[in-house]
């Protein structure tokens, strides 16, 4: 479902990802490991074509995010950082039909998932108002509503955990884990072992926008003959920074 | 560019500021009521003065001279055909000045009677307020009386003579305005209105135009946005478009504005210079020219203003951007406000905003050719092609969005 074949990006002289290579099969939920200014959030900008490469590219859903950026832009959603960012003199609903309509969906298709996914995030009685008036955790449903009123096949999330209070996380992780069970591809980046551990199948550790390990947990931890993946981690990132 | 998505773009924009009500009150509110409250409130207050400063003009006498006989000569012979001229009597003519109950207090020498009558010249003081506008403005109308005075009794004198007043005036003067009173009205308007819209044109869209870039960055919502389907052009064709037609807005509030300014008090578009305007009238021609330069200078301003918009890094970095636009603008504005449509050379009919500014004199200061009308239309249309090249060469650089 996604197939990153060597991309690199360079900013001026700081080589912010060099060379990544991974695969992530459908239904897969991937964790991007690594600390800050590891090359996380350009990864995931480039993939969501925001950012174009500067070599290497990346298959989205069989399509290539160079060549094909606005079919890439129509399969994937995104949730990038902890705070939602919603149109405040919107309603929830206008918030979420606009994403629907940039997308090409028609008016009824947009009707008709809003109120599955009002139902599902529990919505219905706020989706007529004005998405300034709502409470943090209720922008936060909005978004995801919002990510996904497409239907996309991939999800890109962004530390999308980062500054949120304990509710606000454990919503996340149960829209993850909804993602996943409606067969969608996942990536997203985390600082946190326990996140990642607890919700992905599969991780990768980015240092210094290098792959520095992928696999599976358990693959992992055998390789690295150590059942705690924070101390993996450590000594993954530490390692390389001494050198 | 995907005409469909330019036009969700656009719709969502529109109705978000809509409902912007600081917007709406910027845009639409303040222009609409700004003009005519100016116009009233300055032409007003200028005619007010103009008014105090000719009419009920008081003048007393200062205490050494405040005699019966002095009386009487200054309401009989000084003052006697000046009827917005009045002799009052107070304390102390000083603090009367000060306190501006007497515009101006008249001292006599003390033997003037004498000098009078053996025909030598003797003095009359003028005293006087500078520091009070009205003081200072009512000087002009004694010094006129007392000229008066004096040419009387030099007539009389000469009458004793047997030899004619006509003695006295070699030469007649007459004067003819040859301008008639469309050229004075216009030069009025020459001066006010191309800077007026030119100002309009370049402020309207500030407002919609940091929100739509810099603020979407700033509110995190512009990454989703960049991740929908459309291609960045038609987002910024989209958002382009709103712009553009808020200071389209702007601006016919601003003319609305003018004409509720004219209607309720005509006089107020002379500013108080006493200017008749009622011969104001322009070929539609010209005036739709106006309109058309008008609008190729929202285009630019536009564009302009969203570049500014993405290269900002936060919203105050754009609002600042944006204001130096505008004094930018103010600055040929302003340099150009006293010079006649007659003199305006032919370079500044291509030279950015300065082209719109002379058409727009030209035009208003009935010095129409239609030739320099057209230099204008087509250097704008350039400066409308290349500000939009310009902007979309910006939103479309990934170095530009992601600055932070
Ligand atoms: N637009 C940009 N211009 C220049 N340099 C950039 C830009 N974006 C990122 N970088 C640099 O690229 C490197 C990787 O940054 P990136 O944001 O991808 O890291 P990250 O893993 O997401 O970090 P964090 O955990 O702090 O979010 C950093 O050194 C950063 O300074
Ligand atoms: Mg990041």
């Amino acid at each position: 479902m996604i197939d990153i074949q060597g991309l690199s990006k360079h900013f001026d002289k700081v080589v912010a990802v060099d060379g990544i290579s991974f695969k992530v099969n459908k239904g897969e939920v991937f964790g991007l490991l690594g600390e800050n200014g590891a090359g996380k959030t350009t990864t995931l900008r480039m993939l969501a074509t925001m950012l174009t490469p500067t070599s290497g590219t990346a298959k989205m859903a069989g399509f290539d995010i160079i060549n094909e950026p606005e079919k890439v832009r129509g399969s994937i959603g995104i949730l990038f950082g902890g705070e939602s960012g919603l149109y405040d003199r919107l309603t929830a609903e206008e918030n979420i039909a606009y994403f629907g309509e940039l997308n090409d969906m028609d008016r009824n298709r947009i009707k008709e998932r809003i109120k599955e996914l009002a139902k599902v995030f529990n919505m219905e009685d706020y989706l007529s108002r004005r998405a300034g008036k709502l409470s943090k955790g209720m922008r936060q449903k909005v978004a995801f509503a919002r990510a996904i009123i497409h239907d996309p096949d991939i999800m890109l999330l962004d530390e999308p955990t980062s500054g949120l209070d304990v509710s606000a996380i454990r919503d996340v992780h149960e829209f993850i884990k909804r993602c996943k069970s409606e067969g969608k591809t996942v990536i997203f980046s985390s600082h946190s072992m326990d996140e990642v551990e607890k919700l992905c199948d599969r991780v990768g550790v980015i240092h210094k926008g290098r792959l520095v390990a992928t696999g599976t947990l358990d693959e992992i931890k055998s390789q690295y003959g150590d059942s705690d993946l924070e101390n993996i981690f450590i000594r993954l990132v530490g390692g390389k920074s001494e050198s | 560019m995907n005409l469909k998505h330019v036009w969700i773009v656009f719709k969502k924009e529109v109705k978000d500021i809509i409902r912007d009500r600081r917007t709406i009150i910027t845009s639409i509110l303040v222009p609409m009521i700004l003009i005519p409250l100016l116009n009233i409130l300055v032409g007003g207050n200028v005619e007010k003065l103009n008014r105090d400063i000719t009419e009920n003009i008081t003048v007393a006498l200062s205490e050494s001279s405040n005699t019966e006989e002095i009386r009487n000569l200054v309401k009989n012979e000084v003052i006697k055909d000046y009827p917005n001229i009045s002799l009052i009597e107070v304390d102390d003519p000083i603090e009367a000045i000060k306190e501006s109950k007497v515009r101006v207090v008249l001292d006599f020498e003390e033997d003037y009677l004498t000098k009078l009558n053996e025909g030598k010249p003797f003095v009359i003081k003028l005293l006087y307020d500078k520091s009070q506008t009205k003081s200072e403005g009512s000087l002009g109308f004694i010094w006129d009386a007392i000229d008066n005075f004096n040419r009387k009794i030099v007539e009389r004198r000469l009458d004793t003579y047997g030899i004619s007043k006509d003695i006295l005036t070699p030469a007649v003067i007459e004067e003819s305005n040859i301008a008639d009173e469309k050229e004075s009205a216009g030069s009025i308007l020459a001066m006010i209105f191309p800077i007026l819209i030119v100002i309009l044109m370049s402020s309207a869209g500030i407002a919609p135009a940091t929100d739509l870039v810099a603020g979407e960055k700033e509110r995190n919502t512009f990454e989703p946005l960049l991740t929908t389907k459309p291609s960045r052009l038609s987002l910024l064709v989209g958002k382009y478009l709103t712009v553009t037609l808020f200071s389209f807005i702007t601006v016919i509030a601003t003319m609305v504005g003018v004409i509720i300014g004219y209607v309720i008090n005509p006089s107020s578009f002379s500013m108080g210079s006493g200017t008749n305007i009622t011969g104001f009238s322009i070929p539609p021609v010209a005036l739709l020219l106006v309109i058309i330069i008008s609008i190729t200078l929202g285009m630019t301003f536009s564009a302009l203003q969203i570049a500014f918009s993405t290269y900002a890094k936060s919203f105050k970095e754009a609002q600042t951007y944006l204001s130096f636009l505008m004094i930018a603008v103010m600055i040929p504005g302003y340099a150009t406000m006293f010079m006649q449509p007659k003199e305006i050379p032919v370079y500044m009919f291509f030279v950015p905003v300065l082209n719109a500014l002379s058409a727009f004199k030209t035009v208003f200061g009935y010095s129409i050719d239609y030739t320099y009308l057209f230099y204008t239309l087509g250097s704008s249309v350039v400066y409308v092609i290349i500000s939009l090249w310009l902007t979309a060469s910006l939103f479309t650089k990934e170095k530009f969005l992601f600055r932070s």
